[in-house]
């Protein structure tokens, strides 16, 4: 929504009255190349209430690279289609009050209701593959919104409970308190529970401010959780929601 | 500037969804106290009216007082989980003398439940023990524990505690019989109990504990710490009213193969050693507060009045008699030893420096009939 917002100020400063009189760009496919930052985070639909607040959000090295390609089709209608290599990552500190965790190292588990910090960082690189529909406002500004289907590569899924106890079980079960140093705190990492597949929809616009440079702003909303379906460790399906930001250079 | 959008793109997503704290749904019983002047009489000591820091997984709060006949009526006071109410009402006047009291705790989100037996009783330490009476620990039937019985048939949970409660932490699927404290049929008189030096498997490497010895002692095992600081989980020694002379028994030893240290990694030519030790120790600080010694401190505490240790227990597949003779340290004051002023710690491990997850995993320490000579 709040990209939406956005637009209108970034087609005010684009306005050109002069693409009304000529209309041929219109037909132009266009090739761009594009880097970018992804930042977001891999989060439940909907925040329980056992997890209580945000500590910290630290910095992932969530770049993304590639290229794309729109073909008009009708007037200002255009169909983009690209291949990007990217991450999305997240390394963020949340503490909980009574959150269910399932964790497991082989056969044992440690089951229970989490109370204290919890600092979850994730790791998806990634080929994505964007197809989408796309609306040229004016010569310098287009919008974009369509699906896109991602292949992991390279992925990580963990973290550490710290500073806080486990009631095992239930909340009437012994409590196993958790200190804050190593050894001290569960340490927990499940990267092979993570799906390699990940589809969703990404919304954004292309803004070509000088000459060949353009600026770009994006939501990719993960419509597939990001680990499998029979992953317990935390009880709410996980959903890779990013904004990015980009620049991107036009070929031709 | 767009950075700053989208990071309150995303803030607002994620914050903006806060919902409001849960009640809490624990429901423990953290203290537990008697007071008034005029009750004093029927305790030993003023420490005895109160018992603090109950460990979480403990159901059972015993008093120890004079005699049971004639104990009034009292008001037994709780502190338990924010929100949480009895029934019996906190502070509500219960007649103990006719038997244990069942206090059952509801949690202030009204969905948990706890039961705690209160009780007040003379607890006597018996001086003998054989081992022939072990039970699967309530309610979750995963370990076993052991108990005494006195000559009227009470049962007494209170002397023995083992480090089976950690281990499940571990290896929470594990079989009774694959936890480090086991009884064995095959005792030197009827049962005894079995101590092993356990592998932890995965989470005990994730926590820097590789390996959990057995072990067997007079105390309270308190599980919350089992990570975090696991010395002090063994609160070592119950209140003991006579003067320990020496400790005899019979035991069985052997070092498991391949002895490793605190990161697992195998010491070679190094041979595992169990441990049997005895300390008596004033449980009251100058400030007249309880004292309980931990694995950090047992064997090092200026409380310290006397110590056993058995010199060397070398491996045997027969059972030999091992014997440890108390060393006074300072002197025995008679009128705080009748009072519960002092407390006995009676320890046995398979893995003399198992404390600080160095042994082998499989060196099996047995004993059996154990027992303490006291002064006439």
């Amino acid at each position: 929504m709040l990209i939406v917002a956005l637009l209108p100020t970034l087609s005010l400063s684009a306005a050109d009255s002069s693409d009304s009189q000529d209309e041929s760009w219109l037909k132009e496919w266009q090739l761009k190349v594009r880097v970018g930052y992804n930042i977001g985070g891999t989060a439940p639909l909907g925040i329980p209430s056992t997890i209580r607040s945000f500590e910290a959000f630290h910095l992932t090295p969530s770049f993304m690279a590639g290229g794309d390609v729109m073909i008009p089709f009708k007037k200002r209608w255009g169909v983009l289609a690209g291949l990007y290599i990217e991450n999305k990552g997240m390394d963020c500190e949340v503490t909980t009050k009574g959150y269910r965790m399932n964790l497991k190292m082989e056969e044992d588990e440690l089951d229970g209701l989490y109370t204290g910090h919890v600092r979850q960082k994730v790791r998806q690189w990634m080929f994505t593959v964007p197809v989408q529909l796309t609306f040229q406002l004016n010569r310098s500004l287009m919008f974009k919104a369509g699906p896109y289907l991602s292949l992991l590569f390279d992925k990580y899924f963990g973290g550490i409970a710290f500073d806080g106890y486990l009631r095992k079980d239930d909340p009437t079960g012994p409590k196993v308190v958790m200190g804050t140093e190593e050894n001290q705190w569960a340490t927990y990492d499940f990267p092979d529970d993570m799906r390699t597949f990940q589809f969703g929809l990404a919304v954004g616009a292309d803004w070509q401010f000088y000459r060949r440079f353009g600026l770009s702003v994006n939501l990719c909303w993960g419509l597939t959780g990001v680990m499998k379906g029979d992953f317990k460790t935390v009880e709410q399906t996980l959903y890779p929601i990013y904004g990015q930001i980009g620049f991107s250079y036009r070929i031709r | 500037m767009k950075i700053l959008i989208c990071m309150s793109l995303i803030s607002l997503l994620l914050v903006s969804c806060f919902k409001e704290e849960p009640s809490n749904s624990e429901c423990d019983i953290i203290d537990a106290w008697v007071e008034g002047e005029e009750l004093k009489a029927y305790f030993y000591n003023d420490a005895d009216m109160r018992i603090e820091n109950i460990p979480s997984g403990d159901q059972k709060i015993v008093f120890t007082v004079r005699s049971v006949n004639g104990l009034p009526p009292m008001a037994l006071h709780l502190n338990m989980t924010s929100g949480a109410i009895s029934n019996p009402v906190n502070g509500s006047v219960q007649d103990f003398s006719k038997g244990p009291v069942i206090y059952t705790v509801t949690s202030e989100d009204g969905q948990w439940h706890r039961q705690y037996t209160v009780s007040f009783t003379k607890v006597v330490t018996p001086p003998k023990f054989n081992f022939e009476h072990y039970k699967l620990e309530e309610p979750k039937n995963k370990y076993y524990m052991w108990y005494e019985v006195a000559d009227d048939g009470t049962q007494n949970e209170q002397i023995w505690a083992t480090g089976n409660a950690g281990f499940i932490i571990a290896k929470p699927n594990a079989s009774a019989d694959a936890y480090p404290t086991t009884p064995d049929v095959n005792g030197y008189e009827g049962s005894c109990v079995q101590l092993t030096t356990r592998d932890t498997g995965k989470w005990g490497k994730t926590f820097g504990k590789p390996i959990a010895a057995g072990n067997l002692f007079f105390g309270e095992f308190d599980s919350q710490y089992a990570i975090t600081n696991t010395l002090w989980t063994t609160k070592m020694g119950i209140p003991f009213t006579e003067e320990p002379l020496k400790v005899t028994g019979y035991y069985k030893y052997k070092a498991g193969p391949e002895f490793t240290d605190k990161n697992g990694n195998v010491i070679a030519g190094r041979i595992d050693e169990p441990s049997i030790y005895s300390v008596l120790y004033r449980n009251q600080n100058a400030a007249g507060e309880k004292v309980v010694l931990h694995g950090d401190d047992v064997l090092t505490s200026d409380l310290i009045v006397s110590i056993a240790q058995v010199a060397s227990l070398p491996e045997t597949d027969e059972w030999k008699p091992f014997e440890m003779v108390f060393v006074n340290k300072a002197p025995i004051d008679a009128t705080i030893l009748a009072d519960r002023g002092y407390n006995l710690a009676l320890v046995f491990s398979s893995s003399k420096t198992g404390d600080t997850f160095e042994g082998a995993v499989g060196s099996t320490l047995c004993v059996d009939k154990v027992e303490i000579t006291l002064k006439k």
